[in-house]
């Protein structure tokens, strides 16, 4: 069965149109990573399936269940880390979980919930005493409430140091392999490389690519980048390099040098430079990171279709 | 339906908000005051033969006081039930969680009405132990009932907050329309009502029952009046003296000759009733019905 599937839907308010004619379906039991720059309109979609919103047009079914007519029959099988949220100041850890737990009439016990997101020994003070991190532990802990078919997680490292990030990413793992679904927000691509079956990259509105990390990577012309320090660079020698099989991009400032090829290509590239005159000084290689996928989609507008 | 586990909670938090501790304090402050200074006055002396009042003497004062203070304190109690969540942002924990947004409005008002409902009983609960202590007779269906109308009164103003709460997308809008409308209900209705009579009058032309008909109707739809006149009722035993009592003491006159041997039925106690009942679900359904289509 598909956890997620949103059919041509378009949101606007007023004038402003967040997101347009957005298609995408998550498979059970998938790791999804949503990625964009802020105001691509992930959190609008991730509203659209919580009902926070209403679409303008299309269809969105979460779990089977209509987003909207059917918002409850969906909320009482998802648990959900929302973006912008803020907890009951007067209320303690513990209560926040047991209302999670008595309003999806489930049996967990909130002090195993609340070792599990590292908050044991703070579950009776009130949560308006808890900095932003705890604040998000807790409401990770109130998602995680029965078990839930699919975790719809907004933004989930926000406030988080680096071990509570990597707690995080535990986490999900752990629910993954449980058998459900997670669909999580991000802007920040250390940790949906880590965990994610799938991205879906947004920009302005659109959904700009959807693929697996692997096919990301594939889809990109180069997937190492050469970094190479030069002297000289006589007339010819980048039109040389440009012309090699497997080179994509090359710029030039300086005295630095910087190509994108495929990985058996760069032996080929320096070599190149040299037969042309060019004084190598010194090179290095990086794998590409998703972060200059990321910036490849969100910038020029490249499009690959999954 | 999870309305009930949205009412708990809600309660929940109010409890341990100083809020309520003070509200308490004041009801209890305020309902306790009159017996207190009559016990102090009454000390050391035995209470004059025959002359001796009952508790619904107590009534009478305090009606005019609780009329405008509870609408009051429900309005604050109230008015920020919903916005202040959708401000802060604790009302996208509340619905991620399965609740429908109709749980939330319905939750809502009986949590809140639960935060004002409970200071209002121990406040009456105070004041009617300290009458025992007083020469006072103590009328104990009359006092019941007027605790019962000003629950009553609480409640409804509960709901019309909370309703204004669900409508609006701030607080700031919220605070401004229950204001507006606290005002209005205390202040403004009867020129109000007065007005509405004289122009419908001069365009249509009214008989001198009509008049005082109409007028009396339009008085009652005040909630703040209906409470009132509703105590009167039972405490002269008399709707009908009691609406009598609702005009200035100029117009009584004619308006018991207008009016003559019996009321109207749509002036009668039962739909009296139903005009403040109205003001606790009308609200309630047209801001379920706004906040329920919002965008959050």
């Amino acid at each position: 069965m598909t956890a997620i599937e949103i059919d041509g839907m378009t949101k606007r308010f007023g004038d402003v149109t967040a997101v347009r004619e957005l298609s995408l379906e998550v498979e059970e039991g998938e790791v999804f990573g949503f990625l964009g720059p802020n105001g691509a309109g992930k959190s609008t979609t991730i509203n659209v399936l919580l009902d926070f919103v209403r679409p303008t047009e299309g269809e969105v079914r979460v779990l089977g269940h209509d987003a909207h007519d059917e918002s409850v029959a969906v909320r009482e099988r998802i648990g959900v880390l929302p973006e912008g949220f803020s907890v009951y100041d007067r209320l303690t850890g513990r209560q926040h979980l047991e209302f999670a737990i008595e309003s999806k009439a489930a049996s967990d016990d909130p002090d195993a919930l609340l070792e599990r997101v590292g908050l044991s020994g703070d579950g009776d003070r009130k949560a308006g005493g808890y900095s932003k991190g705890m604040a998000q532990r807790l409401v990770l802990g109130m998602a995680l409430v029965g078990d839930p078919d699919l975790l719809i997680l907004d933004e989930p490292s926000t406030g988080l140091d680096p071990n509570g990030a990597r707690q995080m990413r535990d986490i999900v793992r752990e629910e993954a392999a449980r058998g459900a679904t997670v669909f999580f927000s991000s802007h920040i691509l250390g940790q949906v490389e880590a965990v994610c079956d799938r991205v879906g990259i947004m920009r302005n509105g659109e959904l700009v690519a959807e693929d697996s990390i692997e096919g990301l990577r594939e889809a990109t012309s180069a997937d190492t980048v050469l970094r190479v320090t030069v002297g000289e660079v006589p007339e010819g020698a980048l039109a040389a390099v440009r012309g090699i099989e497997g080179v994509g991009e090359v710029t030039h400032s300086g005295d630095s040098l910087r190509v994108s090829c495929d990985s058996d290509a760069k032996t080929t590239v320096l070599s190149t430079l040299e037969e042309r005159g060019v004084d190598v000084r010194d090179f290095e290689t990086e794998e590409a990171s998703l972060e200059d996928l990321f910036m490849a989609y969100t910038t020029d507008g490249r499009e690959v279709e999954a | 339906m999870t309305w009930q586990a949205v009412a708990r909670k809600d309660f929940r938090d109010a409890v341990r908000s100083k809020w309520l501790w003070a509200l308490s304090f004041l009801f209890v402050g305020i309902f306790s005051l009159p017996t207190i200074l009559l016990f102090y006055l009454e000390m050391g002396t035995a209470p004059p033969q025959g002359e001796t009042g009952t508790s619904d003497a107590f009534i009478y004062l305090m009606k005019q006081g609780t009329s405008v203070l509870v609408p009051l304190i429900a309005i604050v109690v109230a008015y920020a039930s919903i916005t202040q969540e959708r401000e802060s942002g604790s009302l996208k924990l509340l619905l991620s969680l399965p609740h429908s947004r109709e749980d939330v409005v319905f939750g809502k008002v009986l949590g809140r009405a639960g935060v004002l409902t409970l200071p209002i009983v121990i406040g009456f609960v105070v004041a009617g132990v300290l009458i025992l202590l007083t020469s006072l007779e103590f009328q104990p269906a009359n006092f019941a009932l007027f605790a019962l109308l000003t629950v009553l009164l609480g409640l409804v103003f509960v709901g019309l907050s909370v309703g204004i709460s669900a409508a609006a997308s701030t607080g700031r809008r919220a605070m401004v329309a229950v204001t507006g409308i606290f005002i209005w209900f205390v202040v403004l209705w009867n020129s109000f009502a007065n007005q509405t009579v004289n122009a419908l009058n001069k365009y249509v032309g009214l008989s001198t029952q009509g008049e005082i008909q109409t007028t009396l109707f339009l008085k009652l739809l005040n909630p703040t009046q209906a409470y009132k006149t509703l105590i009167d009722a039972f405490l002269m035993d008399s709707a009908l003296q009691s609406r009598i009592f609702m005009f200035s003491f100029f117009r009584r006159q004619g308006a018991a000759q207008a009016l003559g041997d019996s009321l109207p039925v749509f002036l009668s106690d039962p739909f009296v009733v139903a005009y403040l009942l109205a003001w606790l679900f009308v609200p309630v359904a047209v801001g379920y019905r706004i906040f329920d289509s919002a965008d959050l």
